[in-house]
């Protein structure tokens, strides 16, 4: 096969565009996550904070990310439910923000944060209870291993 | 031979015109795939060990932490011959095939470069221009190299922060902004690691080549040339 000039000149175009369609797509990747995936971390940030609030730690413990639930369990050795209501979490009930990175999260409440991840049944809470430390990761109440 | 004569260059089919493209850019999205693949099996492991939820090759694919990865080196390769194009036109290496003769230091002539009156009926248009078109088009290919170096290291700090901040928020930090992250050792040890590895690949082509030949090869002299000869490639 000879190709003509025009040819040649497409098959540039068509790599250059591609070089192109890949940078791009370089730049959106870097470009933090889209509303949705923040909406949908809030909401289970509140989530958890309004389960807390009402006492229905049934309902906190099903927004605990798998590793974490496991963990408190173990630690106190009891069911989750009835391990949760023993922690001395905060209680706000309202959540003031959002900021997710890839598939990590963090909620801002009243008085405490909480970290999420996300998973197949949607965003679960990996720490709860955290407050900052200077230079260190949050203290936290409830955490995974 | 089957191809065909045109110009005083040998014609032959479009794979065999174009092999050396072809091939490396061939091997470079099979080895893009290779990264991929083993990027994307350290990343789970990493997950597994935070007890988080393991991602698939797709969504890894498109993750800020490929991405940095990928950008990190792209800026380093660019910024490399961006150098090795504006460097070579002043900096010159006795004997080596990589450094023009000693006596054309500097941008040379209008009639050595074939520019303005001196562009042939064979060269590109805008090497025969006397305006502004002339004066890009007879750096065009420094200023690309040197625009897609700033494009792909301006894409490696924003993956980078992204990547950072998700790293950040597994152990538990603050997630940081992207001028913080410019200031961050993360940022520059991604980028410094990849340019002195350049830097060091760039003077060892331009010194070895100096004294040691490839058979064949135009980045080499031909091998019984002397190893004073400079500017010379077989």
């Amino acid at each position: 096969m000879t190709p003509t000039a025009g040819s040649r000149d497409a098959a540039l175009k068509a790599a250059g565009a591609v070089a192109l369609a890949g940078m791009l797509a370089v730049f959106l990747t870097g470009c933090g996550a889209s509303g949705a995936r923040v909406d949908g971390a809030r909401d289970a940030g509140r989530a958890f904070e309004q389960a807390l609030a009402s006492r229905n730690y049934g309902t906190a413990c099903d927004l605990l990310a798998p590793e974490t639930r496991a963990q408190l369990e173990e630690d106190e050795k009891q069911a989750c439910a009835k391990a949760l209501e023993g922690q001395e979490l905060p209680v706000s009930g309202a959540v003031n923000g959002a900021e997710v990175y890839g598939r990590q999260a963090l909620v801002r409440a009243d008085g405490e944060t909480l970290f999420l991840s996300q998973f197949t049944g949607g965003w679960r809470v990996v720490a709860a209870g955290c407050t900052p430390l200077e230079d260190k990761p949050y203290r936290c109440v409830v955490k995974g291993g | 031979m089957s191809g065909s004569r045109q110009g005083g260059q040998e014609h032959g089919s479009f794979w065999r015109d174009n092999s050396l493209t072809l091939a490396f850019g061939t091997a470079f999205l099979l080895v893009l795939l290779g990264q991929a693949l083993a990027g994307h099996a350290d990343f789970n492991a990493q997950l597994t060990d935070d007890g988080l939820q393991r991602i698939s090759l797709g969504e890894y694919m498109t993750s800020s932490d490929f991405a940095v990865d990928v950008t990190e080196n792209w800026q380093s390769e660019f910024l490399q011959f961006f150098l090795f194009i504006f460097g070579t036109v002043w900096l010159v290496q006795r004997g080596s095939p990589e450094s023009k003769e000693l006596h054309k230091i500097g941008s040379e002539s209008d009639h050595e470069q074939r520019m303005g009156d001196h562009a042939g009926k064979d060269s590109p248009r805008w090497a025969g221009t006397k305006d502004w078109r002339q004066l890009v088009y007879s750096r065009s290919l420094g200023l690309v190299m040197g625009g897609l170096f700033v494009l792909s290291w301006l894409a490696q700090s924003i993956t980078g922060v992204a990547a950072y901040d998700e790293q950040q928020l597994r152990q538990l930090q603050d997630p940081i902004g992207w001028g913080a992250y410019l200031a961050s050792p993360d940022f520059w040890n991604r980028t410094l690691q990849n340019w002195q590895s350049e830097l060091l690949a760039v003077a060892a082509m331009v010194i070895l080549s100096v004294y040691l030949r490839q058979r064949g090869s135009p980045e080499s002299k031909p091998v019984g040339t002397a190893h004073t000869s400079t500017g010379v490639e077989g």
